[in-house]
């Protein structure tokens, strides 16, 4: 039986279709040792941004901490040379996984090498990074990341466990650990000053959140995470919600 | 078979952009007469015949289709790759499901 079932009591489990409760969040840690008793094959996700938390905390649980980090091919060079680093310091192989080739440059030669800005990020983030992760989800059965309610209003809801209805089938469940879902980022920086993590140097000139060099900036004392990413867009040209009835959520193939 | 496409106008009256790919990969393949019926969900309009359907059937995006047999049994597809190939039969790109799966979940943006 997959993990989240056997859990789901415990951490008030939601799929990504049903509002989060969560009600009893489980300590990182805590939530990492569980997940690497559980699978078999298990990826961690590492965006070569402050969540090299779970990195650090992963390698003192497990020898044979899968890592895998989605090189769109627009990171910064400081993310590239952090990544490196992070390699290094934890003796560690990351997986860096590209884009499919022919997809990428079918999508460059047809909109050029900036088309985000005037057509939405959804092209380009989907041939650079939702179609590497989904080629690269089909070799496991739980996959850890970052996320964290705090990070987007997109990611409100995101339990600590779920089971993951966008990358696994019903013939291939995928289970997808968020073990940050309830920190802050306050906490994420607690725990890399606590613990001597390396991190990011574009944090230091400002970059709260890190993503492709185009599609990210630094942003002011004030400013939510989000106002440094993809800050062309209005917000409503991301969701796919109907607002306005008084519906639950959808309960559909 | 019925085929209903429930298409979206947003609060302040502007087009939902996926709707409008989803009708133009319809139109482009030529399935669009496979669709019956496309009905709007208008947000400003609680009453509008889309929103009504999404109500009935609580279904809380869109575009959606509702596939309804001779027999009355009603299926509600949401993602557009599933009915394409569940229900017209056809293959979508890689890439394109991957369009799908990033506009169904998009707190996935920032992995
Ligand atoms: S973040 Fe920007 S550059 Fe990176 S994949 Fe998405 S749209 Fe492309």
């Amino acid at each position: 039986m997959p993990f989240h079932k056997l859990v789901a009591p415990l951490l008030g489990l939601a799929s990504s279709s049903t509002k989060s409760v969560n009600p009893m969040p489980i300590e990182p840690d805590n939530l990492l040792k569980q997940a690497f008793a559980s699978h078999g094959r298990l990826a961690l996700s590492f965006s070569g941004a402050e969540d090299v938390v779970l990195i650090d905390m992963a390698c003192q649980l497990s020898d044979a901490v899968e890592v895998f980090c989605l090189d769109t091919g627009r990171l910064h060079p400081e993310t590239y040379r952090y990544i490196d680093q992070v390699r290094n310091h934890y003796g560690i192989e990351i997986d860096l996984l590209s884009p499919d080739a022919v997809d990428l440059a079918a999508m460059v030669k047809a909109k050029g090498l900036f088309s985000f800005y005037t057509d939405g990020h959804q092209q380009c983030c989907s041939v650079r990074k939702i179609a590497p992760l989904r080629r690269h989800l089909v070799h496991y059965d739980a996959w850890i990341t970052g996320q964290r309610r705090d990070q987007s209003p997109t990611r409100a809801d995101v339990p600590q466990v779920q089971p993951d209805e966008a990358f696994g089938t019903p013939e291939r469940p995928l289970t997808k650990y968020n073990p940050l879902a309830q920190w802050r980022s306050a906490d994420v920086w607690q725990y890399i000053r606590d613990h001597g993590v390396p991190y990011n140097p574009l944090h230091d000139q400002g970059y709260q959140s890190i993503g492709c060099e185009p599609c990210t900036r630094p942003i002011g004392p004030n400013q939510h995470e989000r106002a440094g990413r993809w800050w062309w867009e209005a917000a409503t040209q991301r969701e796919c919600g109907l607002h306005g009835a008084n519906l639950l959520p959808v309960k559909a193939l | 078979m019925k085929i209903t496409l429930v298409k979206k106008i947003l609060a302040d009256g502007s087009p939902c952009q996926k709707c409008a790919d989803v009708l133009a990969r319809l139109q482009s393949s030529g399935q669009m007469d496979r669709i019956d019926a496309v009905l709007v969900a208008d947000e400003r309009d609680p009453q509008s015949p889309g929103m009504l359907l999404a109500e009935r059937l609580q279904v809380s995006r869109a575009p959606f289709f509702l596939v309804t047999t001779e027999t009355g049994a009603e299926t509600v597809y949401t993602v557009y790759f599933k009915f394409a190939r569940e229900v017209l039969n056809t293959s979508i790109s890689q890439s394109q499901q991957a369009a799908e799966i990033l506009n169904d979940n998009p707190d996935l943006d920032y992995i």
